[in-house]
């Protein structure tokens, strides 16, 4: 399985991976930066008509890919099936959904609340046509089955908490852009279209360290863009949460550039080195970061009994040591950050440099191949 | 643990393709041409087999209807060879059945006495036969027998019974093919006419004639 991150933010190329499962073990048997295809992903129906196709390197041509796409159209979020039902509607004539949700509202009653009374949790809601506005509600997708709706596609798997599933949507035509990209009778083809964020939650699942805690972990993904945070029960996804009032490495970056005054070429030697203590510029970044890893903390330990003394730290690079050290003092919680490849057997001549960047693809690859750990 | 719980999977089922350099979606319409061409030239044979069985059953026909002509013709020979083969059967029965009786009645002269006179010599007529039997389309031929027997009526005048006697005696032997020996005498009584002053006699005999037999 080939696994790849299309239109990552700043990055030249895109980042690719291929595991092969050989003799019981997923050996990784190439990870390089290939050059991205010719095009850019399609923003409105009008630009699908321009669809290149794309020739991946011999050493990628496995005989399926998963392709973890970038979208700012796209959206994984964990959400309800009221709110997933709502997102399926949101494309229909706002003017018409307007009155009609108006109607409906009752007063005290939450317009995305979790109504156990009437849907069991992971049971696909059933359309229920409105008889004042004559609007068919969409249809909440079984777990896992790809629908349309709107001009959208939804994807959505129950969470182990009880109403809440977690929920991917890409806009329609970037979806038919991105499975026609891999040209057919020609290796590898699209078997899987992921949303980033959605690869992430899988790249741990073969790590030794996660797998020795029976699945039971919380992660703290660090992206250039936002910091998200994945709790785990058994390895069924439990929470997940993008860190809000908080920036990315990029912002990281960008405050210690600017609190210590130094130039971007020397930010990776500050956070990798002790020559320069970089703790007041990443404290104040990091506070609201450890704020929320507390409360959710807090929350699994207290909803779902999981407690926990460590957390893993994925895709930080340069700089997790110091929020390692942070944590510990402040949180009294070890931070791990292993490899993004521990797990797996990395074949001959495999270079594996900047490993945390592979980690879309590398949750991209494993989740397409729905590795069993 | 599966990673399988955290697969979003945004590529629906009809859109997966193959690697295989052999594609379904080309190989398909290609099949189904070729199928549909199989099936046109299948449907051709059929038809052309079609066309050469309804010649072969047009020319069946013909030959039949001829033939049905023919036999039909060869029936009617065949009706009048048998026609014909039965009257040739018929005039051979004829033919078996011819009684030559003229040198018997010759050599009757030769016999009759002095004192006898015939007055009538004569044969029972045949049985009638049936020439034209009703609803039957061609007439029989010959005897509805095929064995016919006849009489020879021998009538005459004499003086008295001694010469009929002698008459009778002198047929017995050497008219084998006229008469046989069984006979009747019909009658024999005084007839009304004279001759030489005295009344003469009338008699009549009945001679029962061979057998004739119509056969091979």
């Amino acid at each position: 399985m080939t696994g790849v991150e299309l239109f990552s933010a700043g990055a030249e190329g895109c980042r690719a991976v291929r595991i092969v499962y050989k003799k019981k073990v997923w050996h990784l048997s190439a990870a390089d930066v290939i050059k991205a295809p010719n095009g850019e992903l399609p923003t409105c129906w009008e630009d699908t008509p321009h669809q290149p196709t794309w020739d991946m390197p011999h050493a990628f041509q496995a005989p399926h890919a998963a392709i973890a796409v970038n979208s700012a159209m796209g959206s994984f979020a964990q959400s309800t099936p009221d709110a997933v039902v709502q997102d399926m509607m949101a494309g229909l004539d706002a003017a018409h959904s307007a009155a009609s949700n108006a109607t409906k509202a009752e007063p005290g009653k939450k317009r995305f609340g979790i109504k156990r009374d009437i849907n069991p949790p992971g049971t696909p809601k059933s359309a229920t046509p409105s008889a004042d506005s004559g609007i068919r509600k969409p249809d909440f997708p079984n777990a896992g089955e790809c629908v349309s709706a709107n001009g959208r596609r939804f994807v959505a798997r129950p969470m182990v908490e009880p109403g809440f599933h977690l929920c991917a949507t890409l806009p329609e035509f970037q979806s038919l852009w991105l499975s026609r990209l891999l040209p057919e009778g020609k290796r590898p083809t699209a078997s899987s279209i992921q949303v980033a964020e959605s690869a992430l939650m899988a790249s741990v699942f073969l790590q030794p360290e996660f797998r020795a805690s029976n699945g039971n972990a919380f992660v703290i993904f660090a992206r250039r863009d936002a910091f998200f945070f994945a709790g785990y029960k058994n390895g069924e996804p439990v929470l997940w949460l993008k860190c809000p009032s908080a920036g990315g490495t990029d912002a990281m970056r960008a405050t210690v550039m600017k609190t210590l005054g130094v130039d971007e070429s020397l930010v990776d030697s500050i956070l990798n080195e002790s020559l320069i203590d970089p703790r007041p510029a990443i404290e104040p970044f990091a506070r609201p970061i450890f704020a929320q890893l507390e409360l959710s903390l807090a929350y699994l330990a207290t909803k779902h009994s999981l407690k926990l003394d460590k957390a893993f730290l994925m895709g930080m690079g340069p700089g997790a040591s110091y929020l390692s050290a942070y944590a510990e003092e402040s949180l009294k919680l070890k931070l791990v950050s292993p490899d993004t490849f521990n797990g797996l057997v990395i074949d001959k001549g495999v270079k594996v440099a900047d490993s945390p960047s592979y980690l879309v693809a590398l949750g991209a690859a494993i989740a397409g191949a729905e590795v069993s750990a | 643990m599966k990673a399988s719980s955290v697969h979003l999977n945004l590529l629906k089922p009809g859109e997966l393709r193959s690697s295989s350099p052999i594609r379904l979606r080309v190989m398909l319409p290609i099949g189904a041409i070729l199928a549909c061409a199989g099936l046109l030239l299948w449907w051709g044979m059929l038809f052309t087999q079609l066309l050469m069985t309804k010649a072969q059953a047009q020319g069946i026909a013909g030959d039949i209807a001829a033939k049905e002509k023919e036999h039909a013709e060869a029936i009617q020979q065949r009706d009048l060879a048998r026609e014909l083969k039965l009257q040739l059967e018929q005039l051979d029965y004829y033919k078996a059945g011819v009684r030559s009786v003229g040198d018997d009645l010759s050599k009757l002269a030769e016999v009759v006495p002095l004192r006898v006179q015939l007055k009538e010599l004569h044969f029972s007529p045949p049985k009638a036969q049936i020439l034209q039997p009703p609803g039957a389309k061609i007439p029989l031929f010959g005897p509805t027998e095929n064995v016919e027997t006849q009489k020879l009526v021998i009538a005459g005048l004499t003086t008295k019974e001694t010469p009929v006697v002698s008459l009778m005696e002198s047929l017995e032997t050497g008219f084998e093919g006229l008469i046989t020996r069984e006979r009747k005498i019909n009658s024999f009584k005084q007839d009304a006419a004279e001759a030489e002053g005295r009344k003469l006699l009338s008699f009549e005999i009945e001679y029962t004639m061979p057998e004739r037999r119509f056969a091979k």
